[in-house]
């Protein structure tokens, strides 16, 4: 780490958003004639995180699919968990702030944290493979992997995302280093802002993190039923996701690059 | 009966001797350690205790901890804590998967919560065991590329909620942490590899028998001195008796054929920088030391 903080959810940050402007190459497109009335109807939405609570009245009962990653020695491999819930509650959370934007969705859960296994970046890319296989239409990943060592794993994953209209959509990490598959092209990467409503949402054009959402002392779900009042990047992602899978409803062939050209061209103006 | 019989024995050139002039040697030379040694305290935890209690003050909080990940229990251990209650939560452990610490943790990615004191599902662990119960709480992962080792958590800030670019804030300070970690981790490691060399060439070179038995032994003590002074970096005066003497140990750590080969070699190497810190000074510069 050589440069100063990574502070990707800075640009963002009120003071800073000022600087998020620009002329828009294709235009600023009219949010209300690009989404219709899309609620998610037809879209899939993968959550690959620390399961999710299929009872939790925010899932509001669309959760069709609960998995879990399994090790048989170092091969990860996808299967069937469906007593599965979310020991933590992220997950449940991520899930009950996608319904909310697009209830019409069906989610899908891939528990890649918690007890038997720790996260790690093999269960993570096994998880997405898993998804791109099904032609799951959005994964959302509010996770990522740090090694090294997984870069062309992760960068084999995306470009087949990308290509199978697999639409990934990627929490940034604050955490100083690499961090995949966040950091690629071809994902759609989010970062915090403050501003507290969900479907305001800006379009960063000095990369790496492209996208910023609400993220900021979020009332999100959480574990056992509950709420609670959270704060990251991971919160962002999510709302996102839902954007997406709405897109996605409106515009069923469109592929990653479209959908998030449309995120682009409707995104908030920084005030 | 005597040493010389079995040094006769085996070519005449009791090869005993040198291995015993070296132990001698190291024997002194631990003894000139220790002042300095003592001078050393225990630097990953101090250097902890430091990052905890900037990241508090800085974040204008009212606790901060690192708790690191023991792959032997698979929990998560509290190392060094600031705030109300430290002296409780150093040496607590937590379920490594549950939580708001676990999330961080499991997944590499940082958060905060706000109202925990007031959600009884919030993982209670830690605030029963010191009767301290956070309000807002942020947690970040101590990560780098080679994987998460434990979390920082930052507890209570004074003014309202914790924002992003406090996550930022304390991202920072656990990347430093992190480093102080691995760098204490790679000493240690370095210390336990060493440390079994020594006492291999200890078992093999110690004289039982006649004169030599009253020779300076390579004892624990020795060892644990020559350990740390080989990873701490330290100066030694030049003497060049002893620094012959750390070379026959050497060679004779070559010889050694009941140690692993790999063990030998790096031991070896340590020695050799050993040596090379005993050189003068000299034309060589020695800036960038602390």
């Amino acid at each position: 780490m050589t440069g100063p903080l990574p502070a990707w959810s800075e640009p963002f940050a009120s003071d800073r958003r000022d600087a998020l402007g620009r002329a828009a190459p294709l235009g600023r497109l009219d949010r209300a004639a690009v989404f219709g009335t899309a609620d998610g109807t037809g879209v899939t939405v993968a959550i690959v995180d620390s399961g999710v609570d299929v009872d939790h009245p925010a899932v509001g009962g669309r959760l069709v699919g609960r998995h879990r990653v399994e090790f048989d020695g170092l091969d990860p491999t996808v299967v069937d968990d469906p007593t599965a819930t979310d020991p933590v509650g992220h997950g449940t959370a991520c899930a009950g702030i996608i319904h909310g934007l697009a209830p019409g969705a069906e989610l899908l859960s891939i528990r890649v944290l918690g007890a038997d296994n720790r996260g790690k970046g093999e269960a993570v890319a096994a998880a997405v493979d898993w998804a791109i296989e099904r032609g799951v239409h959005v994964v959302n990943l509010s996770l990522s992997s740090r090694s090294d060592a997984l870069f062309g794993t992760f960068h084999d994953l995306a470009d087949r995302a990308y290509f199978a209209n697999t639409l990934l959509v990627c929490a940034a990490n604050n955490v100083p280093g690499p961090s995949y598959p966040s950091l690629f092209a071809s994902v759609v990467s989010v970062a915090a802002h403050d501003v507290a409503d969900p479907e305001v949402w800006f379009y960063n054009p000095a990369p790496p993190v492209e996208f910023g959402a609400y993220g900021v002392d979020v009332d999100v779900a959480w574990r056992d039923g509950g709420r609670i009042r959270a704060t990251g990047n991971s919160f962002a992602a999510p709302h996102i996701a839902g954007l997406a899978a709405r897109l996605r409803s409106a515009h069923p062939a469109a592929s990653p690059f479209e959908i998030k050209a449309l995120l682009a061209a409707t995104a908030d103006t920084p005030t | 009966m005597t040493s010389s019989d079995e040094g006769g024995s085996r070519g005449g050139i009791e090869p005993d001797a040198t291995a015993t002039a070296a132990v001698s040697a190291l024997g002194a030379l631990a003894r000139r350690l220790a002042a300095a040694e003592r001078l050393e305290p225990p630097r990953r935890d101090a250097e902890l205790d430091a990052i905890v209690a900037t990241a508090a003050l800085v974040l204008d909080a009212q606790a901060a901890s690192i708790a690191l990940h023991d792959p032997a229990t698979d929990r998560l251990r509290f190392v060094a804590a600031a705030g109300p209650s430290a002296g409780e939560v150093v040496g607590l452990e937590i379920d490594a998967t549950a939580g708001i610490a676990g999330f961080a943790f499991g997944s590499g990615q940082p958060l905060a919560v706000t109202d925990v004191s007031a959600d009884p599902r919030f993982d209670r662990t830690v605030a029963e065991a010191t009767g301290y119960v956070p309000g807002t709480l942020l947690a970040v992962p101590l990560a780098d590329a080679a994987g998460v080792i434990g979390v920082l958590e930052v507890l209570d800030r004074r003014d309202g909620s914790f924002t992003m670019h406090d996550l930022d804030v304390a991202a920072a300070f656990a990347n430093q942490a992190t480093v102080a970690v691995r760098a204490s981790r790679v000493g240690r490691d370095a210390a336990t590899v060493l440390r079994s060399t020594l006492v291999a060439i200890a078992r093999e070179t110690a004289p039982t028998t006649g004169r030599d038995a009253v020779a300076t032994p390579l004892d624990d003590e020795a060892i644990d001195l020559l350990v740390r002074a080989a990873l701490a970096d330290l100066r030694i005066d030049a003497d060049t008796e002893a620094d012959a003497s750390i070379w026959a140990l050497a060679d004779r750590l070559a010889r050694l054929r009941d140690v692993d080969p790999e063990l030998v070699a790096v031991a070896g190497e340590w020695l050799d920088v050993l040596l090379r810190r005993r050189a003068p000074a000299g034309g060589r510069s020695r800036t960038g030391r602390r």
